[in-house]
């Protein structure tokens, strides 16, 4: 039982991060009906920042999200205009191949300035943990997961209490309409495209504080992120959070109770069932947007 | 007609490849001591993905080798010339690389990658075309189970073989001081599972009792819920069949969960002098063991000067030197072994000659078998005062075994 208890903290707390990672999916795809593979290199390139503040200024990768959520933005917006807005006229199918191109240039360039090896954001409470009624709780995953909570209700109120937001849903909704009703719907993608980039800015501070990395680790992620935003319902907040926290807590479960070698499976067989009896996922909309 | 082309289009395809392949077969080259073409050699190295930290180190070596030898005025008077070309630590992607040395390049020699995963299936290519397989970082079961003529491992002993040092040492303690219990997490690759497995077998036959074992798939992110299972456990020792990263994740979890096992040992991981530390903190280290076939302060001939020369060429201190830079660097100092006994250098020669007698390089004395496994055994090392020192056997023990392990810092 106790085993069970510990696995289920180490599960959900997981979760949250990952969360985090498919949030900015999630809004890319609701603006703009694109698939963002490039995710998954924003979060390490969210990483690296991190970690060159941290070894080089001495600062600390919390407070470092002040400063790398900024530059994330401007790397989303730029990207966004200038790679994606041309190819907007398809872009369905080209946007796959647009980030995918993206993800490699970008894991490219960190070859070049980082190298290949593996690095690690190594703090002075890197392997405290908190005990509680005998259980452990890793102090950085319990920040990572608080502060992945604090960015998701951010984000929450960012799109339903704010005009961007209005925007945002409008353009998810309906892009032809929003443009009649005078919504600038190009800004509003590159805004909500840096948006995403920004998020996976701060996911990635999270991810080098908790795992080691580098520039190749985005594929593993990226192929995690995207099941967890198909479970949960492509363009849907709800349905990422949730999503993620079933990847985790499976995974954890599954690794501490039965083995490790299985870990990965409850979660896709899930995914294959949810999809054969609800294909918009858990929490996605057939026809529309759902943020 | 026309649904049947592409079928027609494709044997045809097939035949001329298969033509192209028959004729494009290249004799395996290398001459004797007469030509003054330098001596060119093509070796995939792993330096992105799981495997970069050490497959540079494995470069490193290769390269300081082949400067000194050419200062010497090169093999029989011809130049060594190394080829490289990152395989991305991918098995697919290192097969391309050796085809591409040998039929495309028409290299005169192959060495080995890093890591038994990629030696296992870069070793089959260059045996398909006659070609010698001199290696110094690929020395798991699997790679001599494959029964490869012209396979040879520069390590002076195979993964299982050289980690029995730690089943010696644990079985030499007095029955009271022995581990009763023992936890095995295990990644899921050629070199550490079948390691800690044979630790696991002969442990259990010994009375110490498993109480975990399970391996975990490379793309494994969090090994938060395996360290709970082990935890939850509380064995005295933990063996970990592990590589860099996870290594470091297994550490990084079981200080976490506050769990600090009586004895652990790792099969990789902890013997890299530089990486280790950094990634789960100096005071972290203290007290973990690893078997090794080379540390830079190595009893052994040839050592010292080896040492020297890889700070002179690359800096740092020495124990920054990965020992895989030494593994590879006998790689070259068993060809040049070869030259000077038969005065020829071509891959039949060397396949013959190093299959038989002793040679001796800066990882110590190579003796092989008739599939390439060496015979040696390796040397158990423990992090004490933050530095990698050998403890066992007590003949060139530096320190003796500090046990139990201290508690985590």
């Amino acid at each position: 039982m106790h085993l069970l208890i510990q696995a289920i903290i180490l599960g959900v707390l997981t979760g949250g991060l990952y969360a985090l990672m498919t949030s900015g999916l999630t809004l890319t795809f609701g603006t703009m009906r694109i698939i963002n593979m490039a995710q998954g290199v924003f979060v390490v390139v969210g990483a690296y920042i991190a970690f060159t503040l941290f070894n080089y200024l001495h600062i600390d990768p919390f407070l470092s999200i002040l400063i790398s959520t900024p530059l994330m933005f401007g790397l989303g917006v730029t990207l966004q205009t200038f790679l994606l807005r041309p190819i907007r006229y398809d872009a369905h199918r080209l946007s796959l191949l647009m980030t995918w191109a993206m993800a490699i240039g970008i894991e490219g360039i960190l070859s070049i300035f980082y190298g290949t090896d593996f690095r690690g954001i190594i703090t002075s409470y890197q392997n405290t943990s908190v005990t509680v009624l005998g259980y452990q709780f890793p102090l950085v995953r319990v920040l990572a997961f608080a502060l992945s909570v604090a960015v998701l209700i951010g984000m929450w109120l960012l799109l339903s209490r704010t005009k961007f937001g209005r925007a945002v849903r409008a353009v998810s909704q309906r892009e032809s309409a929003a443009k009649l009703l005078g919504v600038n719907t190009d800004r509003t993608a590159a805004l909500a495209f840096g948006v995403g980039a920004a998020t996976a800015g701060a996911a990635g501070a999270m991810f080098g504080l908790v795992s080691s990395f580098d520039p190749a680790s985005h594929y593993d992620l990226i192929g995690r992120l995207l099941a967890i935003c198909v479970l949960g319902g492509l363009g849907s907040n709800a349905g990422a959070i949730t999503g993620a926290v079933l990847l985790a807590l499976s995974e954890s479960l599954v690794q501490a109770e039965f083995s490790p070698a299985w870990s990965s499976l409850p979660f896709y067989i899930l995914l294959v069932i949810v999809l054969i009896a609800r294909p918009q996922g858990l929490f996605g909309v057939r026809s529309r947007g759902a943020i | 007609m026309l649904t049947r082309t592409p079928l027609v289009r494709t044997t045809l395809l097939a035949a001329l490849v298969v033509g192209m392949a028959a004729c494009g077969t290249p004799a395996p080259t290398g001459s004797g001591g007469g030509s003054s073409s330098p001596l060119t050699v093509g070796i995939s190295v792993s330096l992105t993905g799981d495997f970069s930290n050490t497959g540079k180190a494995a470069q490193l070596g290769y390269q300081l080798w082949a400067d000194q030898v050419n200062a010497k005025g090169g093999i029989l008077g011809r130049k060594v010339q190394l080829s490289f070309a990152d395989d991305a630590s991918s098995p697919t992607q290192v097969v391309t690389n050796y085809q591409n040395f040998i039929t495309r390049d028409k290299v005169d020699l192959v060495f080995g990658p890093y890591s038994s995963l990629l030696t296992l299936a870069a070793a089959k290519v260059a045996n398909r075309y006659g070609y010698s397989f001199v290696e110094g970082a690929g020395n798991g079961p699997s790679v001599f189970a494959a029964h490869l003529p012209n396979l040879i491992d520069a390590g002076p002993a195979t993964a299982i073989n050289g980690a029995q040092v730690w089943g010696d040492y644990i079985l030499s303690l007095p029955q009271s001081q022995r581990p009763k219990t023992a936890a095995y997490p295990s990644l899921d690759d050629p070199f550490s599972a079948p390691t800690a497995d044979a630790l696991q077998k002969r442990f259990e036959a010994a009375g110490i009792q498993t109480v975990y074992s399970a391996t975990y798939p490379a793309e494994t992110t969090s090994l938060g819920g395996v360290i709970a299972k082990v935890a939850s456990t509380n064995p005295d020792m933990v063996v970990s069949g592990s590589q860099d990263a996870d290594g470091w994740a297994q550490v990084q979890a079981m200080i976490q969960q506050k769990f600090n096992p009586r004895f652990l040992f790792m099969t990789n991981g902890p013997e890299n002098p530089v990486d280790f530390p950094k990634n789960v903190g100096l005071p972290n280290t203290e007290g973990v063991f690893t078997s090794d076939v080379w540390t830079y302060s190595a009893p052994i001939p040839g050592n010292q000067a080896f040492v020297k020369a890889y700070l002179a060429k690359y800096g740092g201190a020495p124990g920054d030197i990965d020992s895989t830079s030494a593994e590879t660097y006998a790689v070259g100092q068993l060809i040049e072994a070869v030259a000077a006994k038969t005065g020829k250098i071509d891959n039949q020669t060397i396949i013959s000659t190093l299959h038989q007698g002793s040679y001796q390089t800066v990882v110590g004395e190579i003796s092989v078998d008739q599939y390439g496994a060496p015979k040696g055994t390796q040397f158990l090392e423990e992090w004490i005062g933050g530095k990698l020192t050998i403890v066992y056997p007590g003949n060139i023990a530096e320190h003796a075994p500090v046990v139990p392990k201290p508690t985590w810092p």
